[in-house]
């Protein structure tokens, strides 16, 4: 029934299998959550420069100073957060929906130049954004004039050829027998795509909303570039004005890092039905 | 394949029709299209947090502006430190620079070369001009154009503790007085050292030199090495003289001497802090005014045993030393001037927006500005209105302190804006692609002195001709 | 869309390639404005000494110095070295996680997925504080602790050109495989029933099962987190420059540094452009060799 032998009528082997599993698992997660761990027990530090700042394994005071400090820092901390939470969800519902119907096209539609344009989507995306990101600021401060607005935010990102891809890779193995049955049925592609190939994609479009969202939150570079007043920054912007000349606000910064995270956690676990569902064919055949 | 191409031309043919708006759109940010000097106009400026409370000063700042000047607005954009390079470099690249940009004057030669940097020799005003210290306002220049207004000149410095340089014998004060050389240095660091059965718990010296910080280790060594610019009066780069090899060479000698960590080369600004703070080391590197601030700050909550003073951390009184002089060379502090840039966008400015430029750059720079940030920083007023502004304003600096920054400052390294941009621009092309290479190498204990030396020599005669090098 | 619907309407196309286009157009519309325009322009400026105030054409010359630049050549052997010792095994992890992953309870799936995707969340410059930390070349560094507990002494692991590569390397290993965990446990999940049950009714142990389903059922999503880690890796640049700054002598610099350094530090655009568009080619390169044995999408 499964890739793992169910063990059935023998529950102490499928126990012991899953204790060795979980322990392997927890010795590994230990190494990787390293860094994060850190993160948060240092944001419950006191709100110190850099210079001053005590590595510890252990917290030896626990303030939520730096939480205060983080808010009280400027006022547009929730401001910022917003900012984040729009573009993030925007970028997120636009590239869910045009990067699976790409996607969709790209695996099962047959049309003239399908392998060509995905060939040129792919290629462009091994060139470095150093080179690309003057020409692209030009087009949009410069020939826009839209900096400083969410649609400046919201637009490059609109749909990702990493998406594409993505979807393109996971549409590729649902059995054309189904789509043709569909078709027999009359439906057309739209209807497919609609009643079909979104419910099949569930899982893959969950991880594609979760990582989308996650990069575009995380992402700094490109708002820093386009706005230019606080009041349009976003989360990643604001919290590295924490940095001073020669100096950083060790805990404070933490104490963001961490609180830009939450939002993550959220959409994570809201979405958490659709990554632990698989959907099969066959679920969807019955 | 023939509608293979039809597609991909299509394609081309739709970014070249973009390509072509680019050209016409280019539209520039020269606001006021009149010559009226009253006209309304808005000047941009682009300014990292220069001292701790700096940003939050900018509506402030924006308000004192207005009341000034009524017909202008000024328009801030924050940015971190070391964002706010590629975000200037972009925006200088895309021809849409802001009108005013706060960063360090050696970056000025590489916006000359681009052409985007705007001089305001004919704009800034006699009165302006006469209001800024000479040797701070020399820096601000490249050739014969003047390119925005400093706002404060510090000395490049060391910084010791003053219970262990005592416990060492080292005269500390007449070091702040008169300087030394680097064979008194090395003794007095090799005093430093506390270690026992093979492991030092205090050093003699610690500078930060992890990553791209050891070029500013050489940067300011090389100044009291006879070698004030990487060319000297005639041009010839520099550092292929021998006195470059003599510093290498001491380099690495206080390393074997064990006065400085063996792994200095990872040793990072915010590592040799704490080792300075926990006195792990007595003397430390390089070592800027505000340090003294940061000190009595944690003695402050040492003494009220607060949790969050340094752990491990003990009273330290921070003492400004100074750099030594290196093979019988004149000591000379490598100075950091830091300014107002003005830059001008891909259309020429006006008139009447270049002097709106000017006197914004002018507000920023000097008077009750000027006091309130420099003070902050713990560095000199470099402008008379600052000076007298700043009278009211209380500072609690250690005298002698103040005094060893105020020599060192005298004997600062003279601005060099005859050394043209292309020349320029390979020196700094060189120093990171070999010279900084190669010294995280010799500081790794990797390769030795003359190996660096004869690399540097090899680069240097490649990139500027035998004739274009210093021989000795 | 429009662009695509002229030349095509003459040759009568089926009612599928019309939707075809139709689905394509907003992903190819998007494309052409914030991609191939850049890129286009990254093209021209690569002939040109780029100045703000007007170019100069310059043909090939930033082609002939790339290449003429044994730095460059330097840098991208480092990047090789790099990526071949950083994506396979992040690969190779992130497939051995979401096996042990899945026959977990549901509870447990969750927990770990979360805990193994947590370290993403992080951003780049707070954990780059934190491995500064790990790597601290004194005694009392926390990997020079663990090192000297077995023996191995301690060692300079940033700061010296033997170990600052592998100090990289072994970043790489132990940060986030969140990413490639959720995908490839999204492909497993899609893996249907009946080819274990139909492989369990030949006998098949679980190695074979793996070998002979799994493996091959995910060589789609291999394909795409190997291409996409691969030009990931390349492009990299942050690690190096925040850990090393690409030292000591350049034993850690990275072509996507080198390129960010003639792009912005050096303000020789029309080489940086050059450079990228050489490295480009290289990972396209790399990218048609694995598409060619990978690239076959499998059909069940």
């Amino acid at each position: 029934m499964a890739l793992y032998h169910t063990h059935t009528g023998r529950p102490p082997v499928k126990i012991a299998r899953n204790t060795v599993i979980i322990l392997v698992l927890l010795a590994f997660a230990l190494a990787t959550l390293f860094p994060i761990y850190f993160m948060i027990i240092s944001s419950f530090g006191e709100p110190v420069e850099a210079g001053a700042m005590d590595y510890k394994l252990f917290p030896s005071s626990f303030s939520l100073e730096s939480y205060k400090f983080f808010f009280q820092f400027s006022e547009y901390t929730y401001r910022w957060l917003l900012n984040s939470l729009i573009v993030a969800t925007t970028v997120m519902v636009t590239n869910v929906l045009f990067a699976s119907m790409a996607g969709y096209a790209f695996s099962k539609i047959k049309f003239k130049g399908r392998a060509l344009i995905f060939t040129v989507l792919l290629v462009a995306m091994m060139i470095p954004y150093q080179v690309t990101q003057v020409p692209l600021y030009i087009l949009i401060v410069n020939i826009f004039h839209i900096q400083n607005t969410y649609t400046a935010l919201i637009l490059p990102g609109l749909v990702t050829v990493y998406n594409i891809f993505l979807a393109k890779q996971f549409m590729g193995s649902i059995p054309n027998e189904i789509l043709e049955c569909a078709k027999i049925e009359g439906c057309n592609q739209f209807q497919i795509y609609f009643r079909i190939i979104m419910p099949l994609s569930k899982t893959v479009l969950a991880v594609m909303a979760i990582l989308t969202f996650m990069d575009n939150w995380n992402t700094f570079f490109w708002p820093f570039l386009v706005t230019n007043s606080m009041d349009m920054q976003t989360i990643q912007v604001g919290l590295k004005n924490f940095r001073f000349a020669n100096t950083t606000y060790f805990a404070p910064m933490m104490a963001g890092a961490t609180i830009s995270a939450l939002p993550m956690f959220i959409l994570f676990f809201s979405l958490q039905k659709y990554f632990l569902e698989g959907v099969t064919v066959g679920a969807v055949k019955g | 394949m023939k509608k293979k191409m039809r597609v991909l031309a299509t394609v081309f043919a739709l970014s070249m029709a973009l390509t072509t708006l680019s050209a016409c759109g280019s539209k520039d940010d020269a606001k006021s299209n009149a010559d009226d000097p009253n006209a309304k106009d808005t000047i941009t400026a682009l300014l990292p947090p220069v001292s701790a409370n700096f940003q939050s000063n900018f509506d402030q700042m924006t308000k004192d502006f207005n009341a000034k000047y009524p017909n202008l607005t000024l328009k801030i954009e924050p940015a971190s430190w070391e964002d706010m390079t590629s975000k200037l470099d972009t925006q200088v690249n895309a021809g849409s620079p802001p009108d005013i940009a706060f960063m360090g004057s050696d970056g000025i030669s590489k916006y000359v070369q681009q052409g985007m940097l705007m001089d305001i020799s004919d704009t800034a005003t006699e009165e302006m001009i006469k209001d800024y210290d000479a040797a701070p306002l020399e820096y601000m220049k490249n050739g014969k154009g003047l390119y925005g207004f400093p706002a404060y000149m510090e000395a490049h410095a060391i910084g010791g503790n003053k219970e262990f340089m005592e416990k060492a014998g080292i005269d500390y004060k007449k070091v702040q007085k008169e300087g030394w050389t680097f064979d008194e240095f090395r003794e007095a660091i090799k005093k430093g050292v506390v270690s026992e059965g093979g492991k030092t718990s205090r050093y003699g010296f610690v500078f930060a030199t992890a990553g791209v910080t050891s070029k500013d280790y050489l940067g300011i060594l090389v100044k009291s090495a006879g070698m004030p610019a990487a060319f000297d009066k005639d041009l010839k780069y520099a550092y292929t003289s021998k006195n470059f090899l003599e510093v290498l060479k001491d380099i690495r000698v206080m390393i074997d001497d064990g006065s400085m960590p063996k792994e200095l080369s990872s040793i990072d600004a915010g590592k040799r802090w704490n080792m300075f703070l926990t006195g792990q080391t007595m003397i430390t590197g390089k070592g800027l005014a505000g340090f003294e601030r940061s000190a009595k700050l944690n003695n402050e909550k040492l003494q009220n045993k607060d949790a969050s003073a340094v752990k491990g951390s003990i009273p330290v009184d921070y003492v400004v030393l100074p750099v030594p002089s290196f093979a019988g060379a004149q000591a000379q502090a490598s100075v950091a001037v830091d300014g107002y840039v003005t830059f001008r966008g891909t259309k020429e400015p006006t008139a009447a927006h270049k002097a709106n430029v000017v006197k914004a750059a002018n507000f920023l720079s000097s008077g009750a500005n000027a006091a309130t940030t420099n003070n902050e920083l713990f560095v000199a007023q470099i402008t008379e209105s600052s000076r007298k502004a700043a009278e009211s304003m209380t500072v609690e600096r250690d005298a002698d302190n103040k005094a060893a920054v105020e020599a060192m400052l005298k004997t600062a390294v003279p601005a060099r804006p005859d050394i043209p941009t292309d020349l320029g621009a390979k020196a700094i092309k060189l120093e990171d692609e070999v010279i900084v290479p190669k010294l995280q190498a010799l500081i790794a204990g990797e390769i030795t002195p003359e190996k660096m030396y004869d690399a540097v020599k090899s680069a240097a005669v490649s990139a500027f001709g035998e004739d274009g090098v210093v021989k000795d | 869309m429009t662009e695509y619907a002229k030349p095509i309407k003459r040759r009568k196309i089926k009612g599928d390639a019309a939707w075809g286009y139709a689905f394509v157009a907003v992903a190819v519309l998007v494309f052409a404005m914030f991609t191939a325009y850049p890129v286009v322009s990254a093209l021209i400026i690569s002939f040109q000494e780029y100045k703000p105030l007007g170019s100069t054409f310059i043909g090939l010359e930033n082609y002939t110095e790339t290449f003429k630049d044994s730095l460059f050549w330097k840098a991208v052997v480092n990047t090789i070295i790099y990526t071949l010792l950083t994506v396979p095994v992040s690969l190779f992890l992130s497939f051995a996680v979401s096996i042990l992953i899945l026959p977990l309870k549901k509870k447990l799936q969750t927990t770990f997925k979360a805990v193994y995707y947590l370290p993403a969340v992080a951003s780049g410059v707070a954990l780059s504080v934190v491995w500064l930390w790990i790597f601290d070349p004194m005694p009392v560094g926390i990997f020079n602790k663990v090192t000297s507990f077995f023996g191995l002494g301690t060692h300079n692991w940033l700061g010296s050109s033997a170990y600052a590569m592998f100090s990289l390397v072994l970043m790489a290993w132990l940060s986030s495989h969140g990413t490639s965990i959720i995908i490839y446990l999204a492909a497993l999940l899609g893996i249907d029933g009946s080819y274990y049950e139909a492989a369990e009714l030949d006998g098949a142990n679980f190695f074979q099962k793996l070998w002979y389903i799994v493996v091959p059922c995910l060589k789609p999503t291999t394909l795409f987190l190997l291409v996409t880690g691969i030009i990931g890796s390349f492009q990299v640049f942050q690690n190096a420059y925040l850990m090393t700054g690409g030292g000591p002598d350049n034993a850690t610099t990275m072509v996507g540094l080198l390129i960010f350094n003639n792009a912005f530090k050096y303000f020789e655009f029309g080489k940086a452009a050059a450079q990228s568009l050489v490295l480009a080619a290289i990972i396209a390169g790399i990218s048609l060799v694995q598409f060619k044995f990978l690239g076959k999408d499998v059909e069940y």
